[in-house]
């Protein structure tokens, strides 16, 4: 990225000054980088399609925001927020590579699984059996299903919603509907 | 949560903070702990602490500290934004130097008794020392460090690693005079070279981004 180093000094004395407490000034700061951020961000990540570019930036603001201590004014603003952006977005591709590998596993549990998932909802009929069960579940696993089957968020969704990853939550799923085969084929035998 | 939604947060939650000293200052800082770490290990050794002195040792010792300094002042360095570039490449000289000032006595050690010194001694009372003497002195810089941008997790832990050993190392060669100098560029050298790679290997759970908790 070219540097103009007029703004560059701007940018420097609003951090500064954000430095001192000025919230005004850093509010500032923060509107004038962010387009700048996600122009690098976009250059850096290329066109990939499984990128969402708005989590990085965030991410990447949430970093600037957590060591703007580390800034020392008499140096260039530019060259500190680049070094954090640069080595955030390769955090993120780092991130991105290992649940890529992940999902890829996790995939092929679900999609050839010994045990056809979810034909409990379609087969069974008795609704207040169904909310008995979920509710005497350990309370990990009835997180999972009322996120995941209640309210239908996506497995990322749910991930940041309940703080675990992924993984966790995949498995907190899976021992939910086993459990719950077990509670309702029991009623279904009686 | 939208990107301006997040920066007006940013902006509200935040408060006054106190730019970080330059590295060099940090280290002086850091040098005053290794001090006092030399000074409680080398006190109680009174005038028999200057029987092991020559110039070779002299030479040593101080290659030693400088390389200590140098990763010091690397690691350091490496948790600025803007700053960290290469960080990895200053201790160098200072590992070069130590290096040449072993091999040196090495040399005239093999000229004075031949390969008497080859595999002669084994030397685990200093693996030990020096370990446990660099978590001693690793410590407040690994606290020091946590307070920058865990920008290079991986290089900032060696570099403390080779930081803590370089002073570590000094103590134990004072400490346990070695009768050849290949014992030290063997065991020495290899424990600093195997706790700086252990510390890199861990390097991401000492280092990490702090949170920000109030969102």
């Amino acid at each position: 990225m070219e540097r103009d180093p007029g703004a560059d000094e701007h940018l420097s004395r609003l951090m500064a000054r954000a430095q001192q407490g000025d919230q005004d000034a850093y509010i500032t700061l923060l509107r004038a980088v962010t387009p700048r951020i996600r122009l690098m961000v976009r250059r850096r990540h290329g066109q990939s399609p499984d990128v969402d570019v708005e989590d990085v930036v965030q991410e990447v603001l949430l970093s600037l925001h957590s060591v703007r201590h580390t800034y020392d004014p008499v140096r260039p603003f530019m060259p500190w927020m680049s070094a954090i952006v640069r080595h955030r977005v390769a955090d993120a591709s780092r991130r991105r590579m290992r649940l890529g590998r992940e999902i890829a596993v996790g995939d092929l549990d679900v999609t050839f699984g010994a045990d056809p998932p979810n034909t409990f909802e379609e087969t069974f009929q008795d609704a207040e059996a169904l909310a008995r069960a979920i509710q005497s579940l350990p309370p990990g696993q009835r997180e999972a299903v009322e996120l995941l089957k209640l309210r239908e968020l996506s497995l990322k969704e749910a991930a940041a919603a309940t703080g675990s990853s992924v993984g966790a939550l995949k498995v907190a799923m899976h021992r939910a509907i086993a459990s719950l085969r077990r509670a309702l084929g029991g009623l279904h035998e009686e | 949560m939208n990107t301006d939604d997040l920066i007006e947060r940013l902006a509200r939650q935040s408060s006054a903070v106190t730019p970080l000293p330059a590295p060099g200052k940090r280290v002086a800082l850091w040098l005053g702990w290794a001090a006092l770490y030399l000074a409680v290990v080398f006190l109680p050794m009174g005038a028999a602490a200057m029987d092991a002195v020559g110039s070779l040792y002299v030479l040593q010792q101080a290659a030693a500290m400088v390389m200590a300094l140098a990763a010091a002042n690397a690691a350091l360095t490496s948790v600025i934004p803007g700053l960290a570039t290469r960080a990895w490449t200053r201790p160098v000289v200072g590992v070069v130097v130590w290096t040449i000032g072993l091999l040196l006595a090495v040399a005239a050690d093999m000229r004075a008794a031949g390969m008497a010194g080859l595999g002669s001694q084994t030397d685990w009372p200093c693996v030990v020392s020096m370990t446990v003497g660099g978590v001693v002195v690793g410590a407040p810089l690994v606290w020091m460090l946590r307070n920058g941008a865990p920008l290079t997790p991986r290089v900032t832990a060696a570099l403390t690693a080779i930081a803590a050993l370089g002073v570590t190392n000094i103590a134990a060669c004072l400490t346990r005079p070695h009768a050849f100098a290949i014992t030290v560029l063997v065991w020495h050298g290899a424990t600093l070279a195997a706790v700086a790679v252990c510390a890199a290997m861990i390097g991401r759970h000492w280092f990490r981004w702090p949170e920000t908790k109030t969102l």
